[in-house]
This record gives structure tokens, C-alpha cells and sequence, in this order.
């Protein structure tokens, strides 16, 4: 990716979660960083899916607190999959079990940050994939 | 009665004066020291810091006004706080299992954790919720779900927390109520908690499908009316400040908002008309944080208990003492809780517990170790029932009351909590009040700027998190048992149940009073009644609340990011 083009993130809530602080911290530190980030709040899995192929993102980041993580990514990712999206970069952060983190890797996820990951891991390593 | 002489006062400001002149070089000195709340500390605190203090204007005995020391005054002598801790998952079957594991590993309360389904007044058959049923909280759908729930539980002995969001808060207390009745425990006799927060649920925990926040307010407000004529012993709500301080904020914005949104309340039930504050403030009950800051939170308890007694009698006029007593439950702060090293966390908690005991608590939740990891294990909810009961036990805590009282930084960060919470308070009015404020947007953009303050915080070092901006390690230490809920069996559960509901009951019945209840709500009369028949014909959650989305549509959260 060029330099003068900005890496485009879609920040997600998949499914009832009420959680928003770490999806919206982490899209202030990812606009900081210079990227665009279109934040959607709370949505259904298709949903997700089918805006991040609307608005066109290089990445896909999902804020998931009420341990319904692996069966809400796997939908996502899968509806990703569906609309042509497989090449888009899905990134987890909340409350998730160290023993999930790899099998969330094995359903196609990059990358996994739990709750109280420094925001500056996150922003280099979206940075470090769109390069 | 003053508690210092002026003419000692002055002498001793001299010498502290020249005590600091003459150590100012001494390690340390020179260094400028923030408490939790962002105030900055001195080295040490005389009395000349709280000169002006008068001991039963200002502090008092415990049960006597200004209520600082306590509200009974017998304290934890009369009673000691209930362990009540927050749980649920699954199917109410489930968690039913789990209540019974707590009510004999010694807990004396429950409190209900819901899935977020529940909370947004939606059914298990809704399709958007298939993933999220019985996720987080257990899911509730009628009273039957009530009934196994609580199967075999002693609830005329065990207070409970109906731990739900405003407007669901009518059919699932409508549901507990009913319960109730049928096991012959009258309501006049029945105890218990019903979260119904206004401030929660529009700008801490996001829902689905809500209605408008100046909507929102009447229901918050007709379930404490009619309970305050009905059940008097139910606390119909319990104001969530410890929800609010979880988005960032400090102790004194913590207050602030606490006694706005209580405000809020008292304001729509006088414009009302139909009840005096006397007959209402006393039902209210509140559920604060205990955070980091250990000295800071014990002085932020006795400054909410003094605030609330002047709220009352100076605002509103309040005759009835019981108005006057701001009676807590405290949930220590999840939001402290560190992911790496998770043992850390049981220490963290332990201490936080110990400030809410000191501080004057009447209920806790400690907060498990493994919070930020997972749904807390049976294992680790023991250990967080045995941290308070070694508080209450071992460790002498309930002899005497009010401990650090006279402390001389005690009492004045109990004055200095107080006063800007005064003044934050006075901000949230300037703008009209509470209910305004969450309308326009303005809750939001203030905990979303101390949700980033606090990153800034940590990156910066400012603020020293064991485990998460110092004394890191590349691996992990401990080993912890994961609690895995697995729910997906939850939703074919649920559904079966609602199936055979809808075909057991008089949906004749069922939709005369769900009709009957759009036309109470729309005259503005008080809906209980009408749910509380709706619930016991065997009406669902999500056919009540969906009357009341028809009636007042949806809100669109005025997100800040």
C-alpha cells in the first residue's frame, strides 16, 4: 500500500454485546495513528460483513466481552468469506481466554488482543500487515 | 461543635510551614503527587488541612446526620454487609445450580447477571439473537424461566438483585413479584433490588433497540413508584455509579453523576404530582465502585453518604430519615482487573473489598480474579465469597465503625471528594439535567475523553498497572482454570420453552392485555399493574417491550467515536 493512501479499518461490535469502551478507545488510537476507521457499533455478523466490503476496508477489528467470541468471529469471518471479502484482515480484541487465541488464529483471524493490550501493539501491527 | 481551636490552628500552619521549608530538599519532596481522581496530594495532612470542620455538623455518629460515619448506628455490629455476588449464565436452569453453589459456600444474596438479550427486552426466538442468548448472563423469557431460576432457593430468607436495565426491569420484576405471590410471600414482606438505571443503560452498556432516553426516564421511574407504594421493602432501584466510574471517569465525576441521575428520578415523579419525596427517596438504594485510589474510594463513600443526606433535606425538603440514608452496594472495580497474571488480581481485589468494608458498605460483590480472562469459574467466585468473609471474620473489620474517621487526610479528601462532585453535579444541571445530557450526546463525549485519558495515562507511565505498564513478563506465570459456558445448547432450550408457552397459554388473554397495556402506557398512567397481569398470563419479555417500541421508537446512541 502506498504511502499517501490510508489504511481503512472497520471497528465492530458483533452481535448484543453493551461493551464499547475497547472498540471505541481503539478507534481513537488507530485514527490518531492516521488511519481511517469507521466505527459501526453493534451489528449482526452479515452486517459487519457486508459493510466492510461497502466501505471497502483493508481491516476488519471486533470488540467481544461476553465470551461468545468464538462462534461470533467464526460468522464473521465466514460472511466475509461469502461476499469476497477473505482477504481482509480480521483483528479480536476483549475478554478472550489465552487457549481461545490460537484457535481464533486457526479460523482466520491476525491477530488477538485482550483486554489491556497497549493500543500501540495494535497500531503497529495493522500497520506492520498493510505495508 | 469545632473541633480545633483557631489560635492553635494558626500556630500550627506556622510550623507545618516551616517544617516544609526546612525538608524541602529531603528525597522525594519536591515531587508532585496526583491521587486516582487527578488531586494533588501533600506530603501530609494536619489539622489545619480540616480547621474548619465542626464534628457534628460535618461528621457525627453513625445511624445521626450527616450520616458520614455511617447509616445505622450499630453498623456492622447490627448487621454485616451482604456477600452478594453478581452470576448468570446459560439457561436459568443453569444458573440456578450456581446460585445454589454460592447460597452454600456461605453467600447471603444473590444477584442476577442477564445476558444482554434479556437486557434489550428481546426473546430467544428474535433470529438476531441466536448467538447471543444465554452469552455473558443467563437468558429470561417468562416466568417460568423466573421460577427455575430461583427453584428451591429461599427467597423470603435471601435478598435478591434483579440486575436488568430500565424498561425490561417492569416484566422481569413483574416476573420475580409474581413468582413470589405464588410461593405466598406476600409483597408487602418481599425483599430485594431492582437495577432499573437510567445512566447505565443509555451511556455505559449499549443495548439494542431502546427507547428514547426522555421515554426511558418513565418507565425507570413507574417501577419506583409503584413499588414504593407496593412493595415497600423492594429497593426499585439501585443507582449504578459503580457502572459509570467503569468507563474511566474519576471518584468526584463518579458522584456527580450518581446524584444526577438520582435527581433525574426525583424530578419526573414530582412533576408527577402523585407522590411526596418522603414517599418515594426512601425506596432508592445505590451501588457505587470501589477502585484503586484505596483511600480516596473510603472518602468518596463517606462523602456520598453526607451528600445524599443534604440532597435530601436541603434540595427536597425530605422529612422521613430514611430518605436521608444513602444505603450501597459496591462492586469492586472490574475495570482494574489486569489480564496478564491474573492471580494478581485476587490482591486487587481483596484490598478494593477492604475499602468498601471500611467505607461503610451494606452489600458487596467482589469482583473474580479471572474477570478479564473469562466468565469467573466456580472456583474463583469461592475465592471472591471467602476474601469478604475473611474481611468479616478474621481480620476485626466490623467491631468498629467508621475506622478512619478523624484521619486528618481522611476527612479532608472526604471534604475535597464532596466539593467537586458538588461542582460536576452543577455542570450536568447547567445543561439541564441529566436526562438532557444523555440526549444530546454530552455523557457520552465525557466518558469517551476519560476512556482515552486513561490510555494516555498508562502509555505515559503516569499511571503504574502492575502486569499491564510494568512488571511485565514475556510469559505467563499462573495457570488458571477457564470457565468455557458453552451456551450454544441455550438458545434450542429457550426456544423449545417459548414454543410450548405460546401454546399452553391463553394468547387470547395474552393479547388483550398487551393491547390494554399500550393504551396505559400511552395515557401515561403507571404500566406495573397492567405488566404484572401481562407476565402472569404468560406473556414474554420481548411482547412487553415491543409494545413500548411501538409506542416510542428507537433511539439512535449519540456515539462520540
Amino acid at each position: 500500500m502506498g504511502e499517501e493512501q490510508k489504511i481503512r479499518v472497520l471497528m465492530a461490535i458483533p452481535g448484543f454485546d453493551g461493551h464499547w469502551r475497547g472498540a471505541a478507545t481503539v478507534t481513537a488510537a488507530l485514527r490518531d495513528a492516521g488511519m481511517e476507521v469507521v466505527f459501526v457499533g453493534q451489528q449482526q455478523p452479515d452486517a459487519i460483513a457486508e459493510a466492510a466490503i461497502e466501505e471497502d476496508v483493508n481491516v476488519v477489528g471486533l470488540s467481544l466481552y461476553a465470551a461468545g467470541h468464538l462462534r461470533l468471529v467464526n460468522k464473521v469471518i465466514n460472511a466475509l468469506a461469502e461476499r469476497g471479502g477473505k482477504d481482509k484482515l480480521v483483528i479480536v480484541g476483549g475478554t478472550i481466554p489465552q487457549p481461545d487465541i490460537p484457535k481464533l488464529k486457526a479460523l482466520g483471524v491476525g491477530e488477538v488482543f485482550p483486554a489491556g493490550s497497549p493500543v500501540e501493539e495494535i497500531v503497529d501491527y495493522v500497520k506492520k500487515c498493510n505495508r | 461543635m469545632k473541633m480545633f481551636d483557631e489560635k492553635k490552628i494558626e500556630e500550627l500552619k506556622k510550623k507545618e510551614f516551616e517544617w516544609m521549608d526546612r525538608t524541602k530538599n529531603d528525597p522525594g519532596a519536591e515531587k508532585v503527587l496526583l491521587g486516582g481522581s487527578g488531586i494533588p496530594l501533600k506530603r501530609i495532612y494536619t489539622p489545619s488541612d480540616i480547621a474548619d470542620m465542626d464534628y457534628e455538623r460535618d461528621i457525627n455518629f453513625p445511624g445521626v446526620a450527616p450520616y458520614t460515619r455511617g447509616i445505622y448506628p450499630t453498623m456492622y455490629r447490627g448487621k454485616l454487609w451482604t456477600i452478594r455476588q453478581f452470576s448468570g449464565f446459560n439457561t436459568p436452569e443453569e444458573t440456578n445450580k450456581r446460585f445454589k453453589y454460592e447460597y452454600e459456600s456461605g453467600q447471603t444474596g444473590f444477584s442476577i447477571a442477564f445476558d444482554s438479550v434479556t437486557e434489550s427486552g428481546i426473546d430467544s426466538d428474535d433470529p438476531r439473537a441466536k448467538d447471543d442468548v444465554g452469552a455473558g448472563g443467563v437468558h429470561v423469557d417468562y416466568l417460568g424461566d423466573m421460577e427455575a431460576m430461583f427453584a428451591d432457593l429461599p427467597i423470603d430468607r435471601v435478598t435478591t438483585s434483579v440486575t436488568i436495565s430500565p424498561w425490561p426491569a417492569i416484566p422481569i420484576t413483574a416476573t420475580y413479584f409474581n413468582m413470589a405471590k405464588d410461593r405466598g410471600i406476600p409483597l408487602s414482606e418481599l425483599d430485594g433490588t431492582t437495577q432499573n438505571d437510567f445512566l447505565l443503560f443509555t451511556c455505559c452498556c449499549h443495548l439494542i433497540d431502546q427507547v428514547p432516553p426522555h421515554n426511558l426516564i418513565r418507565f425507570c421511574v413507574d417501577l419506583v413508584e409503584w413499588c414504593a407504594q407496593n412493595v415497600p421493602k423492594w429497593h426499585p432501584v439501585s443507582f449504578a455509579s459503580y457502572n459509570y466510574r467503569e468507563n474511566g471517569i474519576t471518584a468526584y465525576q463518579e458522584l456527580g453523576f450518581l446524584f444526577a441521575n438520582e435527581i433525574a428520578y426525583i424530578e419526573e415523579e414530582l412533576k408527577r404530582d402523585r407522590l411526596k419525596i418522603d414517599d418515594f427517596a426512601p425506596v432508592f438504594s445505590y451501588h457505587l465502585s470501589s477502585h484503586n485510589d484505596f483511600f480516596e474510594e473510603i472518602a468518596k463513600f463517606r462523602a456520598a453518604r453526607r451528600m445524599q443526606y443534604k440532597l435530601m433535606k436541603e434540595r427536597y425538603g425530605a422529612k422521613n430519615p430514611k430518605a436521608y440514608l444513602l444505603r450501597f452496594h459496591v462492586q469492586t472495580a472490574g475495570s482494574t482487573l489486569v489480564y496478564h497474571q491474573p492471580l494478581n488480581n485476587a490482591v486487587r481485589v481483596a484490598y478494593q473489598a477492604l475499602a468498601a468494608a471500611i467505607g461503610g458498605v451494606q452489600s458487596m460483590h467482589a469482583t473474580s480474579y479471572d474477570e478479564p480472562v473469562c466468565l469467573p469459574t466456580d472456583q474463583s467466585v469461592l475465592l471472591s465469597i471467602r476474601t469478604q468473609q475473611i474481611l468479616q471474620n478474621d481480620m476485626n473489620i466490623p467491631a468498629v465503625a467508621d475506622p478512619l474517621g478523624g484521619s486528618y487526610y481522611v476527612e479532608w479528601l472526604t471534604n475535597e471528594i464532596e466539593e467537586r462532585a458538588w461542582e460536576y453535579l452543577q455542570k450536568i444541571e447547567d445543561r439541564g439535567g441529566l436526562v438532557n445530557c444523555v440526549e444530546s450526546g454530552w455523557v457520552h463525549r465525557e466518558f469517551f475523553r476519560a476512556m482515552n485519558d486513561h490510555l494516555r495515562e498508562i502509555k505515559s507511565g503516569e499511571k503504574k498497572i502492575v502486569g499491564e505498564n510494568c512488571f511485565r513478563m514475556d510469559y505467563e506465570p499462573y495457570e488458571i482454570p477457564i470457565f468455557h459456558p458453552n451456551p450454544e445448547d441455550t438458545l434450542d432450550i429457550q426456544i423449545k420453552k417459548i414454543e410450548r408457552l405460546r401454546k399452553e397459554r391463553d394468547n387470547k388473554k395474552v393479547e388483550r392485555l398487551l393491547d390494554e397495556l399500550k393504551v396505559v402506557t400511552e395515557r401515561y398512567e403507571n404500566v406495573v399493574p397492567t405488566v404484572m397481569k401481562t407476565i402472569k398470563a404468560g406473556a414474554t419479555i420481548g411482547e412487553v417491550c415491543d409494545v413500548w417500541r411501538d409506542v416510542y421508537g428507537i433511539w439512535k446512541i449519540p456515539l462520540p467515536v
